[in-house]
């Protein structure tokens, strides 16, 4: 089910006008039909949404089917008429049993200790014993955490809280002095960042162990040498680079274009051309914080892609599809794999598209005008596989060897890419058991070739 | 006939079957209603257990508070009405806040300037001159009253001294009279659960609780007539906490109750719900969209039909026709 788009359309009212037959069982099962109103909740919410704010909206969307969850994207874009429903990732879960809600690492309290939580001040906002700790000290309240844990330096003679504070990152194996019922006791503090939904940092949330019961902290995450000290390996940095950054950029790139195409009335020609470059600046910083949050979701310990079954001439002409008005603009044509011409595969169907997309927009964008691109799909024992070649002015070898690193754009200085794509694409492809190559020749275009397992 | 003799007697000796099948025929009675999911029943029963063993940890030692909710669990709970909606409301919230954080990188700043770090005055002279660090001040002691709603795990509670003084009363009362019943109706055990209860009764302090933190803090943002754009940035931050403490302290309800009344609002009865205090409704889309997204709400239109009325309805259409024609 998650290698299609299922498609809908509901009127002005609200109901289901027409849809593909995914969405109409799941209407039909939830109790109602065609001509009628979503009946699913949370979809119903959205189109409405949707619908009040005249803006496009993309959403997880969870619904609860017969005896599973449906975990899916949609996206509901409002028109005169209605509205489009578009539902792609569709994923069937089995009902989530109930769990204890989940409590991150830092603030997972022993229970000979105490978990605490401070504002950006370092406030203390929170103080609580474990079920065997020691009584926490009374009148904690709003004090300061260096009031009432006295931070000791560590061997070089700084304070990891303060450096985390400086930093907004994570930080343990802080030794402190705290009272206890015996007096003074040793302990060691360890916590987490906690940010809110614009990306500003609120303060703290951690433990505070008793020295002999804290584990040794574990060493610094090692810098990744292109980001220099950019805490790649936090997932709340992603996150909060990711949520700070993408919506001021929504609005920028949404506010551009409307100048640049003069919806509000005429302006002159040349503020007009500003406001485009503006959008494409913005489109282009766009793509880098998406590449930027991919990456690290992909650098991440353990990252596995899905192993949906798919087809690489179905994938390719998707992904023709989505960028064939982008080459038309250039008058390049696209020769994509026969509808009838199926390479079936396995691997995570949205990666798989993220790549051929990647391999694609390059083609598009490093190709002459007039030219042509030509996608084509092959088997070579257990391997299937999908080529992209261009007639741009191809990739020499020594260029070949570095084409898959890091922010490498091969000398180009334009606002073209983040240098990220081609390695990106090459670690999903390794994910999925897959691999990525380049063949190319200086003047004679260059071929990209994805491999993956073939499936019979 | 044979069948419904047979489980006639099978439930009536049959508690969990009995259950079962009023469960059932509910279900049957209203297929599309909305119901409760697993996870919130597990929250909610979460939240009722902490309760009753924070108040039982109250009674000074006297009360064994594991063995009181293994009998309570089993039983069922005294005062369970007045307990469900005070569970289900933190319960509710608790998934709202949850879900708000999950999506927090999804979801879009809105253009909303951070509020400068205030420098706090030490003394209650600077304290009283500065605005500024007064609402800071009660900004924080806000802060401090919610995150006493969450046990060490970082589960949801109810924070005792949230607790409005009847029903902590009358849940004090239910469990000592469980606990006496458990020493054999002991006089030196009554006597002291007796002293046990009206101790906790003294020490239960509302000022510590989220409503006077709440309303302190409304109070602050109005001394200087801000409490509208504090209002817009908490929306904007997902600080629902700071938004339900200031929309209740404007309406003067209490702050569950308002926690429930934003999450169960339908989208359009959101800005008379906050019409007090903000009115900017551009400003509402980020609660709409949170709102929207969280799933199994219990809002009006997600209910059923009140079906005996539709049937009327439809009967009062099906009659007009022949009668406008003859």
């Amino acid at each position: 089910m998650s290698e299609r788009i299922v498609r809908g359309r509901i009127d002005r009212a609200g109901r289901l006008v027409r849809g593909d037959a995914a969405l109409l069982r799941l209407q039909q099962r939830a109790g109602s039909g065609i001509d009628k109103p979503l009946a699913l909740p949370g979809l119903a919410r959205l189109a409405a949404l949707a619908q009040r704010l005249q803006r496009e909206i993309s959403r997880p969307l969870i619904a609860a089917d017969d005896h599973s969850d449906i975990h899916a994207l949609v996206r509901i874009v409002p028109d005169a008429e209605g509205a489009a429903i578009e539902i792609s990732d569709w994923r069937t879960r089995p009902i989530a049993q109930p769990q204890i809600p989940p409590v991150t690492e830092a603030a997972a309290v022993s229970p000979q200790g105490w978990s605490w939580e401070c504002d950006g001040q370092l406030r203390l906002v929170a103080l609580r014993r474990g079920a065997e700790a020691p009584p926490v000290t009374a009148g904690w309240e709003g004090r300061s955490l260096s009031e009432l844990f006295e931070l000791q330096p560590d061997d070089n003679g700084h304070f990891a809280v303060l450096q985390s504070l400086a930093r907004q990152t994570g930080f343990d194996g802080q030794r402190v002095r705290a009272d206890g019922p015996e007096g003074r006791m040793a302990m060691v503090l360890a916590a987490a960042p906690q940010f809110d939904a614009t990306g500003r940092f609120t303060g703290f949330r951690g433990t505070a162990l008793r020295e002999a019961e804290a584990p040794a902290p574990v060493p610094a995450a090692i810098t990744d040498p292109a980001f220099g000290s950019l805490p790649l390996s936090d997932p709340a940095f992603g996150r909060r680079i990711d949520g700070a950054l993408r919506g001021p950029l929504a609005r920028i790139i949404a506010t551009a274009e409307t100048i640049s195409g003069q919806f509000d009335g005429p302006i002159r020609a040349d503020y007009a051309r500003y406001a485009g470059d503006i959008a494409h600046a913005g489109r282009h910083l766009l793509g880098l914080v998406d590449d930027l949050a991919d990456l690290q979701n992909i650098e991440r310990p353990g990252f596995k892609a899905a192993r949906d079954e798919i087809d690489l001439g179905d994938l390719a002409r998707r992904a023709v599809g989505l960028l064939g008005m982008k080459a038309e603009e250039k008058g390049i044509r696209i020769d994509a794999p026969p509808t009838d011409e199926a390479m079936p595969a396995t691997g995570e169907f949205r990666r798989v598209l993220q790549v051929l997309l990647n391999l694609l927009g390059n083609a598009i964008r490093y190709s002459p005008a007039d030219s042509l691109i030509w996608i084509r799909l092959d088997r070579q024992g257990d391997r299937a596989m999908v080529t992209v070649a261009d007639q741009g002015q191809g990739i020499d070898a020594g260029q070949q060897a570095v084409v898959f690193e890091k922010f490498e754009r091969l000398g180009r200085t334009d606002s073209g890419g983040s240098g990220l794509g081609l390695y990106i694409a090459r670690r999903l492809a390794r994910a999925m058991d897959g691999e990525l190559t380049v063949d190319s020749a200086p003047g004679q275009g260059a071929r990209f070739t994805l491999s993956l397992p073939a499936r019979d | 006939m044979v069948q419904a003799s047979l489980f006639s007697q099978l439930a009536s000796v049959n508690p969990a079957l009995l259950a079962c099948l009023r469960e059932t025929s509910a279900h049957l009675a209203a297929p599309g209603a909305t119901r409760l999911s697993e996870e919130q029943r597990a929250l909610a029963l979460g939240i009722a257990r902490r309760l009753v063993g924070d108040a039982a940890d109250r009674l000074d030692g006297a009360v064994d508070a594991a063995a009181l909710w293994a009998d309570w669990g089993t039983q069922g709970l005294p005062g369970a009405t007045q307990m469900a909606g005070l569970c289900f409301a933190r319960a509710e919230e608790h998934r709202w806040r949850e879900q708000s954080v999950r999506h927090a990188s999804d979801a879009a700043p809105h253009g909303v300037e951070p509020i400068a770090p205030v420098a706090v005055p030490t003394t209650a002279a600077a304290l009283a001159d500065d605005p500024l660090a007064a609402i800071d001040r009660a900004y924080l002691v806000l802060r401090i009253a919610d995150r006493r709603r969450f046990d060490a795990l970082g589960h949801p509670e109810v924070a005792i001294d949230d607790l409005d003084l009847d029903f902590f009363r009358s849940l004090l009362l239910d469990i000592a009279a469980w606990a006496l019943v458990r020493s054999g109706k002991d006089p030196a055990v009554a006597a002291r659960l007796g002293e046990a209860v009206r101790g906790a009764l003294a020490r239960h302090d509302p000022a510590r609780g989220i409503d006077q933190a709440g309303a302190a803090y409304h109070a602050a943002l109005a001394a200087i007539g801000v409490q509208a754009d504090s209002a817009a940035v908490a929306i904007a931050r997902h600080d629902w906490p700071a938004l339900i403490a200031l929309a209740a302290a404007a309406q003067k309800y209490r702050y569950d109750d308002m926690a429930l009344a934003l999450i169960t609002a339908e989208p359009a009865q959101l800005a008379p719900l906050l019409a007090p205090l903000l009115r900017d409704h551009a400003a509402l889309a980020p609660l709409e969209g949170s709102l929207a997204m969280l799933g199994n709400r219990a809002v009006a239109s997600a209910a059923s039909d009140d079906y005996a009325a539709a049937l009327q309805a439809r009967a009062a259409t099906l009659g007009d026709g022949p009668e406008g024609a003859s």
